[in-house]
């Protein structure tokens, strides 16, 4: 597939899913059926001269509408995989389609826009802006749209009561607790209606209870939006919410 | 909220760094305007001269003097129309209420017609005719002198000994903004017949005159020194700005140090503002990854860091300006123009210069953010996201 049927594929997906004011979300049905495909991915870093095999000819299908959590010790590319299935990097070989377009083949411009439209990310130490308010972080995506000021209000206000922080839209991030600043992080990571939410170690900056909390709020929007949610952790009880668990080690799925 | 907000709202997050710079830019276009305005005004009261009047000196050097029959010679030469002639008087304030002001023995029939852009009353100009002692003086150093019409005067010279006591019977006005106002202007045939001056009995400084047609006064020039070519002393004969500005021709070199100055204080901002910008963005180099991973394409991150550089310049030339406004054009131009009008007829930061300065600290800002901004937009968003500041 070239750059430009790339990007075509990618135009048709956009306004086939492209939420309405009405539906600010899109419903589970319409997702295709295997919204990440990998065939034989490899990635290899090089330090000087020193060769390193992060990913060796990896295979991976993630179903649409479900809830991953892939686990792995250290250094074992579970990172690497997450940023390659959220268009972050590219992989040295193999393909990666995602959401219906092959990542392998987008300039870092198509790139941007495509993450703008099909990926929402969760990071684990949040990653808010210190000077805008919790309003403005979840606001941000929506600057990258054609969406009118009242409309992309009302969408952060949407993305904001369905996290739980509707009252805290004026807080500057300093003014939030761990867990709320990482709620707020889903807001934003939601309020685009991406695809698919990818979470590195959502939980890794958060004490229990708040850990408990967002992972029942990422339940909630794989169960009730039907959001794909591929996540990257360390914590075995992180893990135990989604409902498929994988292993990584030395670049190869177990 | 709008792009700008980020922009605007990343200016400030550190106030100390920002208020800092902002301070270096203005105090930058503050110096830059006032070395400007300087060059300006030295130059204004030449640039503003009388196209139709000339000057005519010995041609070695103003301070050696011409034969006083000269004067009727160069009123014969073809286009002239009126001359009068004067004498450096080197007067000086025995109270040193001001450090300079021009004073000179003036031809009292023949002054007020070439030079009718400083007017007099008609009356008291028949009094300066009728009284040897008198003096002709500008309204401000009439102020500053606190003397009125019939009051005494009492000046002394660099040039001619002891003190010199003249009765103040005119004062003129100035009809166009280069007239100088703070001239004394005594007569020519009082200082001729003093004792103290037989050293230089019957000979004259310069030779102003007025001719037919201003767009003549190359060839009336040239005709002027023809006049001289075989004579002991020769003339040479400008134009009244060329006059004046020979008058500045030591300053010159000091302009050109002042100009050399500016260009240095320039870069010195620029490099202050380009620090500023660069630190900014290695602090922010995670945050910029965080921006791209959500789907902001590299030319937006370009144009943050471009817009912040923008932003910063802006609010620096802004608030330069308003002191460039407050500092030169409120408090030191009427100053100056009040206590050394002889050297600065006018002083005050023209607009074009103000425009000027605010450019190229703009145009600074945006060269200074353009490597940053460039690094930035380049950055894999991998290698931002695992950069923590």
């Amino acid at each position: 597939m070239s750059e430009a049927d790339a990007a075509t594929d990618e135009k048709s997906a956009d306004a086939k899913d492209s939420p309405t004011k009405d539906t600010p979300y899109r419903k589970p049905a319409e997702m295709p059926e295997r919204i990440v495909q990998i065939k034989g991915v490899s990635k290899v870093f090089y330090r000087g001269k020193e060769e390193i095999r992060v990913l060796e000819k990896l295979d991976l299908d993630v179903p649409s509408g479900s809830f991953e959590a892939l686990m792995g010790p250290s250094g074992s590319g579970k990172s690497t995989l997450l940023n390659l299935i959220a268009g972050l990097d590219r992989p040295t070989s193999g393909e990666v389609r995602v959401a219906g377009a092959d990542l392998t083949r987008m300039s870092d411009g198509q790139l941007a826009k495509w993450r703008s439209q099909n990926i929402g990310f969760v990071f684990q130490s949040f990653n808010l802006i210190p000077v805008l308010t919790a309003a403005q972080n979840v606001e941000l995506p929506l600057l990258l749209t054609g969406l009118s000021g009242a409309d992309r209000k009302q969408r952060v206000a949407t993305a904001l009561r369905v996290v739980g922080l509707e009252d805290r839209m004026e807080h500057y991030p300093r003014q939030l607790s761990g867990g709320q600043e990482q709620r707020v992080a889903i807001a934003r990571a939601i309020v685009n209606d991406p695809k698919i939410i990818v979470a590195d170690e959502p939980t890794g900056d958060l004490d229990r209870k708040s850990a408990d909390d967002v992972l029942v709020l990422l339940d909630k929007l794989n169960k009730e939006l039907g959001k794909t949610i591929f996540m990257v952790t360390h914590d075995p009880a992180a893990a135990e919410k989604a409902k498929i668990q994988r292993k990584l080690d030395k670049g190869a799925l177990l | 909220m709008n792009i700008g907000t980020y922009a605007r709202r990343n200016l400030f997050r550190r106030k100390g760094r920002t208020i800092l710079t902002v301070a270096a830019v203005a105090v930058v276009v503050l110096i830059f305007c006032l070395i400007q305005t300087v060059d300006w005004a030295f130059k204004v009261g030449a640039e503003e001269s009388m196209q139709d009047r000339l000057a005519t000196r010995h041609k070695v050097s103003i301070t050696m003097q011409l034969p006083k029959r000269y004067i009727e010679d160069v009123r014969a030469v073809p286009g002239v129309t009126k001359a009068t002639w004067a004498n450096w008087f080197g007067a000086k304030d025995p109270k040193e209420r001001v450090p300079f002001f021009a004073g000179f023995a003036a031809d009292h029939e023949s002054w007020f017609d070439v030079f009718d852009d400083m007017v007099v009353d008609p009356k008291e100009l028949a009094d300066w005719k009728a009284t040897p002692s008198g003096v002709i003086i500008g309204d401000l150093i009439a102020k500053t002198f606190d003397v009125k019409v019939g009051d005494k005067l009492n000046i002394t010279s660099d040039i001619y000994p002891g003190d010199w006591d003249f009765k103040v019977v005119g004062i003129y006005h100035p009809k166009r903004r280069n007239v100088d106002r703070n001239s004394v202007i005594l007569r020519w045939d009082y200082l001729n017949n003093d004792p103290r001056a037989t050293f230089g009995k019957d000979q004259i400084g310069w030779i102003m005159s007025r001719i037919q047609n201003g767009g003549q006064s190359a060839q009336v020039s040239t005709a002027i020194d023809k006049v001289f070519d075989e004579k002991d002393d020769q003339t040479i004969t400008m134009s009244e700005r060329a006059f004046n500005l020979s008058f500045m021709g030591a300053f010159a070199a000091v302009l050109g140090a002042f100009k050399i100055v500016s260009v240095v204080i320039l870069l010195i901002m620029f490099l202050i503002v380009a620090n500023t910008i660069a630190m900014s963005v290695r602090e922010r180099t995670h945050e910029y990854g965080v921006l791209k991973a959500i789907g902001f394409s590299p030319s937006y991150v370009g144009g943050f860091i471009v817009g912040e550089a923008l932003l910063l310049s802006i609010v620096g030339g802004l608030v330069g300006l308003g002191l460039v406004q407050l500092l030169i054009n409120v408090v030191l131009g009427p100053f100056i123009e009040d206590n050394m009008g002889f050297m600065f007829i006018a002083f005050r930061t023209p607009t074009q210069t103000m425009l000027l300065a605010l450019g190229i600290v703009v145009g600074l800002g945006l060269l200074a953010a353009i490597i940053p901004a460039r690094n930035a937009s380049r950055l894999k968003v991998t290698d931002a996201l695992r950069r923590v500041d």
